[in-house]
């Protein structure tokens, strides 16, 4: 009897060991993520960066007034709810309450003030973030939970702006405490994942923030290792020290080894990156849009995204990919047709042998690769291609925005916004810094022109209508879309492959 | 051990060094100058729906193709023409010019020596990789920058080279000899001192060709060099990189060629230095 009622009350007090283990797993539940990026923003500054890959980082730590998951919807963040007041010219927003900052530091109508002061004030004109968004003139606080954007014209794109970097909600209190340069390299954010530590050119390492005001994440951790060249990253993903890769690393070329594995899969989506060559619409051949037209008929475009992109891209024919606002699936690319190039290029007075310098940035290898095909079907029509490899840097900084390029020059361009105005008014607008060649008054007047709509439907139609005005005068070839591809070891649950590169790993687990 | 030594020094192995090294050499040349008869148009031939075909299955593509369904066989043999032009055009320039500022420097010593060797000693003191990308993005990449970077970095080393010899000969009888009964400098540089030192040069420039054929392949490779439709053996390494694991074959036959080159440009060398040693350490 004795040993009956040890052994019950060992049952009990087994049970209630268990009770309390069970507990405790939703609130702090096991289990570390290892994810390569390819690149160290080198500051967690929201206001400090536009790459990519610190918000891959970035949207784990912080949160934005409104958020847009992988579904690219819009939902409301940090704010609850938001209004639009005097035409578009005010916006409210109610605040979500009984947030707190990893460091202990409510969230507030003021942390909102301070971090939009912030990033439109001094500290932002440092960094490349604060052009976004000066269509905020200024931030009122209302009350504590009501703050309002008085905007110097509508911003119809303002509300996605507000749902990622720049527009991230920074700790007021700790900021003016630690100062700048302390928060570049320990942040604190509202987010699902606390900072722990970063080391430069190495790592970052988060842990979960069980009190996260969307649910506790189910990870304990999470850890980031930059690794910068592709080879070294699929081989940390084959040996299991790293469960996920993030785009853009993986080369097309490695997705059948990484399909070949069977503890590996790849999740390949729809990404923003847009892929074009474009013209130099002012002087040599290409200055006539009949050259223009003929070489982007002589390039069989779709069998180089077929090849070449091995299906992990699809083909354009405006600059933009099918996700963006403002993509029209009416608008065709031009058909693939070299008898017509010729016949186009032969009324142009195109002598055959005549030569086209394509620039491209010398360490993308697939552009590289498309670059040589595209040569080699311009040598086809009569039209003998080189191409001269840059070091991206220059390419990007000198030799576009100076109007130095050859015939063609590679254009990469990917909005995280998903809004055509994104790319076209930088590609398009007269004295633009991506634009050095092509000055078109009337063009200028549909880019100014949506920019202060608020009226989507017919936004939408005059970004479709600008897409048909530069297709019809073929400023560039337009290439392909590529995919954004992950590199996942199967024993990672219910990973998010958000197009935007910017996963959130709140619902995320381990085996 | 010993036999081994013994048979590394015997003047059989020296016939099989020269043998293997001339051989070598003379079949890679001939392929890579009469590449467009062996091969008509065949290098740049794109095919996409052929691409990536493995090796040892066709008679079309023996070695398989490349990422743009391009046969590989043909671009290794056409990319040797860069390689070898730049290995050899490289080594000439930076052989001329070096042997003219040694000539110079150690004849006439002076002001004249003192300008050439600090500067060549600033030209040593830099890193070959920090002077070529600084080179090339200043002034962009090119096969004629590629040549002219490789001039540049290299002369220093004849220069060198050429002025130690001078330095030694010059105070010679047969020079002062020369000297004495009124032969004119130029004649003395070029009748008298050239010729004894040509030796060590020519065995210089067998060895560095096989080294800047090596550079020129880095270079390329680090997308530093030269047009990637010119086929280039740097650039096919370079380009086959991201298909090691599914395509070997575009990147291991451009890298057997680049080795099989030096390979027999070393061997040639080696034994061009052991028979022209004057010491007589290793004659036969």
């Amino acid at each position: 009897m004795a040993l009956g009622v040890k052994g019950i009350k060992t049952a009990f007090m087994a049970a209630l060991l268990a009770g309390t283990a069970f507990m405790a797993t939703p609130a702090d539940a096991a289990g570390k993520l290892t994810i390569s990026s390819p690149q160290d923003p080198g500051s967690w500054d929201p206001i400090d960066t536009f790459l990519v890959n610190w918000a891959s980082v970035g949207t784990n730590i912080f949160d934005g007034l409104t958020y847009r998951g992988p579904d690219r919807k819009l939902v409301p963040g940090l704010a609850e709810s938001w209004t639009e007041m005097d035409g578009g010219k005010r916006i409210r927003f109610k605040l979500r309450s009984g947030v707190t900052f990893h460091n202990g530091e409510p969230f507030n109508a003021a942390a909102v003030k301070f971090t939009f002061d912030r990033l439109l004030g001094e500290e932002g004109a440092k960094g490349p973030q604060r052009s976004n968004y000066v269509a905020i003139d200024s931030v009122e606080v209302i009350d504590d939970t009501t703050v309002d954007f008085k905007l110097k014209a509508p911003d119809p794109v303002l509300l996605t702006k507000l749902a990622g970097y720049g527009a991230m909600i920074v700790p007021p209190k700790y900021i003016q405490e630690k100062g700048d340069a302390f928060f570049n390299v320990n942040p604190v954010g509202t987010g699902p994942f606390k900072f722990v530590s970063y080391a430069p050119k190495t790592g970052i390492k988060l842990e979960a923030n069980p009190n996260y005001w969307g649910g506790a994440p189910k990870l304990s951790e999470v850890e980031y290792r930059f690794i910068t060249e592709p080879a070294t990253a699929v081989a940390e993903l084959q040996a299991g020290r790293v469960d996920v890769v993030l785009p853009p690393t993986i080369p097309i070329g490695m997705v059948p080894v990484i399909q070949a594995d069977p503890k590996l899969t790849v999740l390949s989506i729809p990404g923003p990156t847009v892929d074009a060559l474009r013209f130099n619409t002012k002087s040599g051949i290409t200055a006539d849009p009949r050259v223009r037209k003929a070489l982007i008929m002589a390039v069989d475009r779709a069998a180089i995204v077929k090849s070449i992109l091995a299906g992990q891209a699809s083909e354009i024919a405006s600059f933009q990919g099918e996700l963006s606002f403002g993509y029209d699936p009416a608008l065709k690319p031009l058909p693939f047709d070299p008898k017509g190039a010729q016949a186009l290029l032969a009324q142009a007075g195109v002598k055959p042998g005549a030569a086209v310098q394509i620039d491209i940035r010398g360490n993308d290898a697939t552009m590289n690769e498309v670059a040589q095909a595209v040569a080699a079907y311009l040598g086809a029509v009569g039209v003998v291609a080189t191409i001269k490899p840059y070091e991206t840097n220059v390419l990007l900084n000198d030799i576009i925005p100076q109007g130095k390029t050859g015939a063609m020059f590679q254009q990469k361009w990917g909005g995280w916004t998903f809004d055509y105005d994104n790319t076209a008014y930088a590609m398009y607008h007269s004295g633009e810094k991506w634009n050095p060649y092509e000055q078109d008054a009337d063009l200028d007047k549909l880019l100014e022109s949506q920019r202060a709509i608020t009226d989507v439907a017919e936004r939408e139609r005059i970004l479709k209508q600008i897409a048909h005005t530069v297709a019809d005068k073929a400023l560039e070839m337009p290439l392909y879309n590529s995919n954004a591809i992950y590199g996942v070891a199967k024993r990672v649950k219910n990973f998010p492959p958000a197009s935007d590169n910017r996963p959130k790993l709140t619902e995320v687990t381990v085996d | 051990m010993a036999a081994a030594l013994s048979f590394l020094r015997s003047p059989r192995f020296r016939n099989l060094e020269f043998l293997l090294g001339a051989t070598l050499t003379l079949v890679i040349c001939l392929a890579v100058l009469f590449s467009d008869q062996l091969f008509p148009g065949g290098a740049d031939k794109m095919d996409l729906m052929a691409r990536l075909s493995p090796p040892f299955r066709t008679a079309a593509h023996p070695l398989g193709t490349d990422p743009l369904g391009r046969d590989v066989l043909a671009r290794v043999v056409a990319g040797g023409k860069i390689s070898l032009l730049v290995g050899f055009v490289s080594v000439a320039g930076a052989a001329v010019i070096g042997v003219l500022m040694g000539l110079i420097s150690g004849y006439y010593r002076g002001i004249c020596d003192m300008v050439v060797m600090r500067f060549a000693d600033v030209q040593l003191a830099l890193p070959f990789i920090l002077l070529a990308i600084t080179f090339i993005a200043i002034v962009g990449g090119s096969l004629t920058n590629t040549i002219i970077l490789l001039i540049v970095s290299q002369w220093v080393q004849y220069a060198r080279l050429v002025r130690g010899s001078v330095l030694a000969l010059r105070e010679r009888e047969f020079i002062q000899s020369a000297r004495a009964i009124g032969v004119k400098d130029w004649r003395i540089i070029v009748q008298h001192l050239l010729p004894n030192l040509i030796g060590p040069v020519i065995v210089l420039l067998t060895l560095n060709v096989a080294n800047n054929i090596l550079l020129e392949s880095s270079l390329t490779f680090l997308g530093l060099g030269i047009d990637p439709t010119i086929p280039s053996w740097g650039g096919m390494l370079a380009s086959g990189r991201t298909y090691l694991q599914v395509a070997w074959w575009v990147s291991v036959f451009p890298g057997l060629a680049i080795l099989l080159t030096v390979l027999g440009l070393n061997l040639l060398g080696d034994w061009l230095r052991d028979s022209l040693d004057p010491t007589g350490r290793t004659s036969r």
